[in-house]
């Protein structure tokens, strides 16, 4: 029935597809005379030669051109109306023009000013086009803010898995781990404001510890990126970015207010910004948000235990010169989780009775308690960030972060007693200063390119603890950078190279002596890339990468056991680094019509550390656990995954996103543990007409199909993968005019089927199913005045 | 100038002063590792068995076997004894269970008959001994329900076998009822200890 499921729903998707293009095709053949073709040129503003290659977009469509060799672009099929232009060519500056169409063709030409120093992504539009054909020579995906407020009040990782290559390692609702193509955890960089965030990554159960409403713009990068970023982002890197700073006078705003049904869930987030008329440049804002959910609901009964509370609040302060510019801000994130009660389990022979029983025993009606199993995070995160602008030379930018993560974790009850724990099993401090000093050269010839240094210092206290997983340490780490870029017509060519060292030394007790241990380690990275724009609206990317990663501290230093998936883990201190080595083809397109961004990888990883079975069990007094040890061997991971969209008609887009990874380990010839399941992800998303005082309404259709995971190790997990899923999910939006102020609403269903599954990234999967539908309802309201 | 950018230094200040403020109110001292939490371990496991008499009555005859892992899960293994039994005798049996770890010894036993409406005991008669071993539980919880700290365990007459019996410890939560014949889905104790009969 499952695997019909899949097909059926795929059907039901095209008939719908077809049934709302019918209308939309009759209609654009009635509305054919009134349509106009927007064309024009683009120009340097200088020495006045075409452009090629730049790109030209409709903001209010989302669809664009590129201009070709003469400079040319030409946009058809629009409808009268008012819309934002924008233009944008790699080393120019955006340009952005509100053009007006009546039935007219219109003729509009753009006049763009270099700016080599925007150069290498380091500027940032909250509204940038998802595809840029010269950007990136890696794969590299971006959710704007409009894309964003689809997500508003879900966990970072729900935010980010419409991106194809990235799912989530789930532990209940309330936790989600960002995988990106099969890597997560210490091997996925998550950077919040420019800060690396150092949270405690050692676990499957320990998700990135951000407030879902603060970004405005999330960037994913696709393998590995170590030259940027340093020794650690050997599976892809995660770059929040908050809004920038209001520049000018005025105070203002934005109100966000979320329902779930699923887990009664509620949300909201207060905005406030402004900036002050005598000080043009200076800028603020404050920004609360809350979220509080009880159980979660599959469709046959409730999860419990599995609410949160969180309360994050955060504020930003800063100047803009122009040619100098200082922010500061501060974050706070706090969050009390429950644990799904059913996971606590004893010994694996508890672990199999209740994968036999197929359904959690403990059943008990919703409730928005949290009690033990339950985790208590604070996040605390200051940053520094100045810009200087130095006349012929280029741009100095520092960059300073400190930040404490506080975590502790209760057990479901003391031992040998009913009563809920006093203290937590596992209470840790992890405190982290980083600086960054990155200068940027002014372009000489063809060449542009930066060079950096960064530094960490991160010390580690672990309060109590009743099972061993990281002892405290001290680590100090440093690396040195340079990338050069080499610019010319349809040609960028990239290279960089890293060097980093990290040095750690740890202190445990054992028998009232304090036994430290020092570990060093250090080596280099680099990375080779070429972007061709072959075609005006097409380019291809190649980027060869090597980057590495130290183990990290659970790898070396576990000893215990592993609650909820009843095993014990052991950690091995001599382990080595592991080194990636990856080739990324990335095919790009974008045109009028459609745009597309398709990549292929070949990733092999040179002493990749994972857990592998120990054919001794530990015995204990509570029954034997299966022993797994971290161990090191040859692995591959090799894929791909694209987005393509392509506007079927004025009104009506399509997209399907596809993500497939397998990996291997090479010394076993065994596919690798807990990789994700191939996936298929089908949009229709059509742009409704304008009515009344409701402007910008969409409707949307998704169908995600995943298919069950048939590569999996032998005898080395408890349960077969679950079998394959497919889920449909509505989303409708509209913009209302209120006294000026937009007021968007948002109704969105997910799993509107309701349909019973797991996936095979649940960690929770081998006691209860995963979430049934959950009709949500966004309401944000920005609001405000300029001086 | 512009007002703001004269006042720029004194900004800077401003934060680098909080910057310290913030840094220095952090609890960072790795180098000290703290006493673990008192941590409550089972390190010893004895189940001890008198021989009763065809009346019932209790004989001088005590077997016992006893599971002891003095440093707890991992490390080195485990000792586990084996239980020699006499085929068709009945034996009345009781479970110490010593966290061994605190001087002197804590009584886990204690702990557990406090928390009677909360765990029972199940003993298992595992492959060659199965049909020949009974083990009854005697003792009640407040629900009177079984607890099994103390048993009765008899021993059909018959030929020598060799077999196991599994001593779970369960442990129940206010939502995971303790019904007296379901086990829970957490196991506090859960030994294999290997049994001989002899005639």
């Amino acid at each position: 029935m499952k695997q019909f499921s899949g097909k059926i729903l795929a059907t039901i998707f095209i008939l719908l597809a077809a049934l709302f293009a019918a209308p939309v095709f009759s209609s654009a053949d009635e509305n054919s005379g009134k349509t106009a073709r927007l064309y024009g040129a683009v120009f340097d503003k200088e020495s006045k030669q075409p452009l090629p290659g730049a790109n030209v977009f409709v903001l209010e469509l989302k669809r664009g051109a590129a201009t070709d060799e003469n400079g040319a672009f030409s946009i058809d099929g629009l409808a009268a109306g008012r819309y934002t232009l924008v233009c944008r060519l790699l080393g120019y500056e955006e340009m952005r023009k509100t053009v007006i169409i009546s039935t007219m063709n219109l003729k509009q030409d753009f006049y763009l000013k270099s700016n080599p120093i925007e150069l290498q992504g380091i500027s940032i539009s909250a509204e940038k086009n998802k595809i840029n054909l010269t950007e990136s020579s890696q794969a590299r995906q971006v959710l704007s803010e409009a894309e964003l407020q689809k997500h508003r009040g879900q966990t970072l990782g729900e935010t980010l898995k419409d991106i194809p290559g990235v799912t989530v390692l789930q532990t209940g609702p309330a936790i989600a781990k960002p995988v990106i193509r099969g890597l997560h955890s210490q091997r996925v960089l998550v950077l919040n404001a420019g800060v690396p965030q150092e949270g405690q990554q050692w676990g499957g159960e320990h998700a990135p510890e951000i407030d879902p409403f603060s970004p405005a713009r999330i960037e994913v990068l696709k393998g590995a990126a170590g030259v940027q970023y340093g020794a650690g982002a050997i599976g892809g890197v995660i770059r929040l970015e908050p809004r920038d700073l209001r520049k000018s006078g005025g105070i203002g705003g934005e109100l966000t207010l979320n329902a779930f049904s699923n887990n009664l869930q509620g949300a909201a987030s207060l905005l406030l910004e402004g900036g002050l008329a005598k000080w043009p440049g200076f800028g603020w804002r404050a920004q609360g948000s809350l979220r509080r959910a009880g159980d979660a609901k599959t469709p046959a009964y409730h999860v419990l235990n599995s609410g949160f509370d969180e309360r994050d609040w955060a504020a930003a302060i800063g100047y803009n010169a122009g040619r100098r510019s200082l922010e500061m801000h501060f974050s706070h994130f706090g969050t009390t989780l429950g644990i799904f009660r059913g996971s606590h389990l004893g010994n694996v022979t508890d672990l199999l009775r209740a994968i036999a029983r197929g359904r959690p025993s403990t059943i008990s009606s919703f409730s928005y308690d949290i009690n033990a199993p339950k985790q208590n995070i604070r996040h605390n995160l200051l940053s520094l960030k100045s810009r200087f602008e130095l006349a012929n030379l280029g741009r100095l930018e520092m960059l300073y972060g400190w930040q404490q993560n506080h975590r502790q974790e209760f057990d479901a009850h003391a031992p040998f007693s009913s009563k809920p724990p006093s203290f937590p099993s596992f209470d840790l401090t992890l405190t982290t200063h980083t600086a960054d000093v990155t200068f940027q050269h002014q372009p000489v010839g063809n060449f542009f390119g930066k060079v950096g240094v960064s530094g960490m210092r991160q010390g580690n206290v672990l309060a109590a603890s009743r099972s061993l997983l990281i002892p405290n340490f001290r680590a100090y780490s440093g690396g040195v950078f340079m990338i050069e870029s080499w610019v010319s017509g349809a040609w960028t060519v990239d290279l960089g190279g890293r060097y980093d060292y990290r040095w750690f030394k740890t202190f445990r007790r054992i028998d009232d002596n304090v036994v430290e241990r020092i570990h060093d380690y250090s080596n280099v990275t680099g990375v080779v890339g070429l972007i061709y724009q072959f075609a005006p609206s097409w380019s291809i990317g190649a980027n060869l990468g090597s980057a590495w990663r130290p183990p990290s501290l659970n790898e070396l230093y576990s000893n215990g056991v592993h609650h909820g998936t009843a095993q014990f883990e052991i950690g091995d201190l001599n382990l080595q680094s592991e080194r990636s080595t990856s080739l990324d083809l990335t095919l790009r397109h974008l045109s009028a019509r459609g745009r597309a961004e398709i990549s292929v990888y070949h990733n092999h990883m040179h002493n990749f550390i994972f857990l592998f079975p120990d054919p001794e069990p530990t015995l204990t007094v509570r029954g034997a656990f299966p022993t797994f040890r971290y161990q090191q061997a040859g692995a591959r991971l090799r894929g791909f995954d694209g987005a393509v969209e392509y506007q079927l008609s004025e009104l009506l887009q399509l997209g399907a996103a596809v993500a497939v990874v397998r990996g291997d380990n090479l010394e076993t010839h065994e596919p690798l543990f807990q990789m994700p399941a191939d996936r298929l992800r089908l949009t229709m998303h059509w742009h409704l007409p304008d009515w009344g005082r409701f402007a910008s309404s969409f409707f949307e259709l998704n169908a995600t199909l995943v298919k069950r995971q048939t590569r999996f190790p032998q005898n080395v997990d408890y349960a077969d993968p679950p079998p394959g899923y497919s889920l449909l999910d509505i989303n409708l939006g509209t913009e209302f005019q209120f006294g000026g102020q937009p007021l968007r609403f948002n109704l969105s269903a997910q799993n509107i089927a309701n349909q019973t599954y797991r996936d095979y990234l649940s960690r929770f999967r081998y006691f209860t199913d995963d979430p049934g539908r959950n009709v949500v309802l966004r309401l944000q309201m920005p609001f405000g005045t300029s001086e | 100038m512009n007002p703001f950018l004269k006042k720029l230094p004194y900004w800077i200040l401003v934060v680098a002063a909080f910057a310290l403020l913030a840094v220095s109110g952090c609890k960072d001292n790795p180098a000290d590792p703290g006493e673990d939490n008192e941590q409550e371990l089972i390190t010893s496991v004895t189940l001890n068995l008198t021989e009763l008499d065809a009346a019932g009555n209790p004989t001088a005859t005590i077997v016992s076997v006893n599971f002891k892992d003095p440093d707890g899960p991992g490390g080195t293994a485990p000792t586990i004894g084996t239980l020699t039994l006499k085929a068709g005798k009945n034996y009345k049996g009781t479970i110490k269970l010593l966290d061994e770890t605190k001087n002197p010894a804590e009584d886990i036993a204690a702990e557990i008959k406090r928390e009677a409406d909360a765990h029972q005991f199940f003993y298992t008669p595992k492959d060659g001994i199965v049909g020949r071993v009974t083990v009854t539980i005697t003792d009640r919880d407040s629900r009177n329900l079984p607890l099994g700290l103390e048993y009765n365990l008899a021993v059909t007459a018959g030929a020598a076998a060799s077999g196991k019996l599994n001593v779970v410890l369960s442990h129940y939560q206010p939502a995971s009822k303790k019904n007296g014949t379901t086990r829970s889905d957490e196991s506090d104790v859960d030994i294999d200890f290997p049994v001989n009969i002899t005639n």
